[in-house]
């Protein structure tokens, strides 16, 4: 047995990292769905907990494996190959899930904190956060198209 | 003048033999050097590396060649080499020069491994 990096677990030809991290966006998607249907049986506490917890959360696999991966893999070669799928489905997934990140931090700084002054807040609420939680879906959604594509050499042909 | 022309052919017939073995001997020179600089070449292709494993006279240099849509990189874990990400027909080249065995993987898909046997 070759010494290198831990093989993951979902039979696909990805590395422990990329598995796992799969796995807790997964868990993420459905812990926000969880998250809306708090808010629409009004536990509004538990809803901004969970909403709260899964924004923050989301940093670690984004620094620590997501932003590394496309910094290393995607980035030096975009412009030159955008055309290619491997490169095009990175870039969808890593502008739109920084859109999703960045949106749901500033809904999170409105909603949960008196930070930003009263010109940069909004009022319609569930506009707003109805947007975040089809974006993050979208996201999602690019994710596992990324996956699939990265990592599953049978599923693509 | 006789005696004149059979020197001469004789010295002409030394210089002769001497320029053949000259011919011959950097001839094998030559060879020796093209042994000691050969080379092998694997592809990788689907997710594998094509040998798996391969054997190899140390000084041979080994040419890694990414046939797939995806980038691969070829690593070894104990840092002998490492190539950048390549992409669709790049190639990256190490020469192994120590007898020993060189076991390498892939590190954006840990299952795809390969081993250099150095002799």
């Amino acid at each position: 047995m070759i010494e290198g990096p831990a093989t993951g677990f979902w039979g696909t030809a990805a590395g422990f990292g990329a598995d796992l991290n799969l796995t807790v966006e997964l868990i993420m998607g459905l812990a926000l769905i969880a998250g809306a249907f708090l808010a629409r049986a009004k536990r509004y506490a538990a809803h901004g907990a969970c909403m709260t917890a899964v924004l923050l959360l989301n940093l670690v696999p984004i620094a620590v494996v997501m932003f590394p991966s496309f910094d290393g893999l995607v980035l030096p070669r975009l412009t030159s190959h955008l055309r290619k799928r491997y490169y095009a489905v990175a870039a969808f997934h890593g502008v739109l899930g920084s859109a999703a990140e960045l949106l749901g931090l500033y809904v999170l700084l409105v909603a949960g904190t008196n930070l930003l002054p009263e010109a940069w807040r909004f009022k319609r609420w569930k506009l707003w956060m109805r947007l975040e939680l089809a974006l993050w879906m979208v996201v999602l959604l690019s994710g596992i198209g990324t996956y699939i594509v990265w990592y599953t050499p049978l599923l693509r042909r | 003048m006789k005696r004149y022309i059979q020197k001469v052919l004789l010295c002409a017939g030394l210089l002769g033999v001497f320029a053949s073995a000259a011919m011959i001997h950097g001839s094998q020179v030559a060879q020796a050097g093209e042994e000691k600089n050969a080379s092998a070449s694997i592809t990788i292709d689907n997710f594998s590396f094509t040998p798996k494993e391969i054997t190899v006279a140390a000084g041979t240099t080994i040419t890694w060649v990414n046939h797939d849509d995806v980038p691969h990189t070829v690593v070894s874990p104990d840092k002998k080499f490492r190539s950048k990400a390549l992409d669709t027909d790049d190639q990256f080249s190490f020469t192994f020069t120590d007898a020993g065995t060189y076991n390498y993987f892939c590190s954006v898909h840990p299952m795809m491994t390969g081993k250099i046997i150095v002799k």
